[in-house]
């Protein structure tokens, strides 16, 4: 009898809508989202612009409260943020006024962990992302990159369970963002957290994931999860490969349908 | 790759840096100030108006600060108001500080003293200095408390929009790891908001300074404002200027401190200042 391995991470009929001063009725995000993601797994979300995928993940982290439905982390309910659960934000979430490595401790301190010891910890994973040497330096002295770098070992100083990604390298320009790619799947392998990433970008999607959930336009539902059968470890060069252009294509037209039929509903209401 | 941004180079002295610029424009216009005065009392007009009573050279004010400081005279003034200045400067960011925090965490309590901070915001310091002097008498006492309400608003309200305008994403990321509402204060609200407190004491610093003149016009022991309105009434402009420029070079000097200060608690500020620009450019 073979075992099948629980679960990471349950996600059922999530439910959240916004209330706004300019419409009486509440604007619907998404509805009825589930899924579940097996440990150590890589799941990226993309989905149209503005369909709700980082009120998603920072609902996912607890960070702004649900209306409905359940996350099950180890079969845990989220209910709050904490250090079960790692953050890596978009661009410029560094605190100015601290050292590389203080702004690595920050969640070691936050638990009251003394900041010798953390600052002990913290040159294991400032090493970890290729920092070693600017422990010293101002997050005004670094690049974008170097930031990025700074913001992930932020994220897995504190052993999370899941690590989880808001479009961390949004800002970067194409070559470091390539880079910091291949790093991050390095860094997965050694450290085998499961991952939710949101990203706009598809090819960055398939390049890192297992699999893709393709969410729909406003009010967001799971349009489809791709699978990204792809070998691994993933060169960079396998992003010009006839499967990988395929699977890149396939989400492609999915969000497009999205795309139109969100401009579409637009258009009425206008009318 | 990894390239860390460059530092700064260090400024060498240059004849068009713009402190050689900027002190040099001050001397030229003393050296005009001389040569006007050293022309005026050439002519007729010098003796028939009168004027050594209402115009003085620099070099006369040069002359009269010689003399008042040998008297002791000047001293003792500058030892008052420096007094009324430091009791309602520091009373001033000790008030301003903590109301200007609670206002911007405390809807509830802001929604109560924002009426207030208004109405004594808006009363102008000189209709109050008469009724400080009623109530208080003489002494560094009433203008102490002029000093105070000139210069604790620009504090308080700094520090309430320091608060305000911190970043939701830093305060997330502290939110993120679990932290507390009382860490999301120390650790993100406090560091971000000071620039924002030590410009609202920047600015103060000016009310500060008129707080002092104000407050010794409606009667007090000594002081540099008394000083000014006593020679003036004697028609003595050498003394009135020696006050004057004492005030202002006061009033530059902390005001220059308090930008060391901000400069040394925050170095990060003059970099986000920087991008926030770019940001705008880039719109």
């Amino acid at each position: 009898m073979t075992e099948i391995p629980a679960s990471k991470l349950i996600v059922q009929n999530l439910r959240k809508s916004f209330r706004t001063q300019h419409s009486a009725e509440p604007i619907q995000v998404f509805d009825d989202i589930s899924f579940e993601v097996r440990p150590s797994e890589f799941i990226s979300l993309v989905g149209p612009s503005g369909c709700g995928k980082t009120t998603f993940l920072r609902i996912l982290d607890g960070l702004i409260p649900r209306d409905g439905g359940t996350i099950l982390l180890d079969g845990k309910a989220v209910i709050k943020p904490g250090p079960d659960k790692g953050f890596v934000f978009q661009d410029s979430s560094l605190l100015l006024w601290r050292t590389v490595i203080d702004n690595v401790i920050l969640g070691l301190e936050l638990q009251g962990i003394s900041k010798r010891e953390a600052r002990h910890k913290a040159e294991q994973y400032i090493a970890m992302v290729g920092l070693r040497g600017f422990e010293q330096h101002y997050p005004h002295e670094l690049s974008g990159g170097m930031q990025q770098r700074v913001n992930l070992a932020r994220a897995l100083i504190v052993d999370p369970q899941i690590l989880l990604m808001d479009e961390p390298f949004a800002s970067l320009d194409a070559q470091t963002r390539e880079i910091m790619q291949s790093e991050l799947l390095k860094m997965w392998r050694q450290t085998r957290k499961t991952v939710i990433f949101v990203t706009h970008q598809i090819e960055e999607a398939i390049y890192l994931s297992d699999r893709v959930i393709v969410f729909s336009a406003r009010p967001a539902k799971i349009r489809e999860i791709v699978n990204v059968n792809l070998g691994r470890p993933r060169a960079l060069a396998i992003k010009r490969s006839q499967e990988f252009l395929a699977l890149a294509d396939r989400v492609w037209t999915l969000i497009e349908d999205e795309v139109l039929k969100s401009m579409g509903r637009e258009q009425e209401g206008l009318a | 790759m990894i390239t860390a941004v460059k530092k700064a180079p260090v400024l060498r002295f240059s004849w068009r840096s713009p402190q050689w610029s900027g002190t040099l424009s001050v001397l030229a216009g003393i050296a005009l100030w001389q040569l006007f005065y050293d022309g005026l009392a050439r002519t007729v007009y010098f003796q028939a108006f009168a004027i050594e009573h209402f115009f003085v050279s620099p070099w006369q004010v040069a002359e009269s600060f010689v003399e008042l400081y040998q008297s002791g005279e000047l001293v003792r003034n500058c030892y008052f108001s420096s007094l009324e200045f430091f009791y309602g400067f520091v009373l001033a960011v000790g008030v301003g500080v903590p109301f200007g925090l609670l206002m911007a965490t405390r809807d509830k309590l802001n929604n109560f003293l924002d009426p207030w901070v208004s109405c004594i915001y808006a009363t102008p310091l000189v209709a109050l200095a008469p009724i400080m002097v009623v109530w208080f008498g003489l002494g560094i006492f009433p203008t102490s408390v002029i000093v105070f309400l000139g210069a604790v608003f620009p504090i308080l309200l700094n520090t309430y929009t320091g608060i305000k305008s911190v970043r939701q994403n830093l305060i997330d990321v502290v939110r993120a790891f679990g932290g507390t509402r009382r860490q999301v204060f120390l650790k993100v609200m406090i560091p971000d908001a000071t620039p924002a407190i030590i410009t609202g004491m920047r600015l103060a610093v000016g009310r500060a300074v008129i707080g002092v003149v104000v407050g010794e016009l409606f009667g007090a022991e000594a002081g540099l404002g008394s000083m000014v309105y006593l020679y003036s009434e004697r028609f003595q402009p050498g003394p009135v200027f020696v006050g004057i420029v004492i005030l202002v070079g006061f009033g530059i000097l902390t005001f220059v401190a308090l930008e060391k200060l901000q400069r040394w608690l925050s170095p990060w500020y003059a970099y986000q200042l920087q991008r926030q620009v770019q940001g705008m450019e880039m719109e």
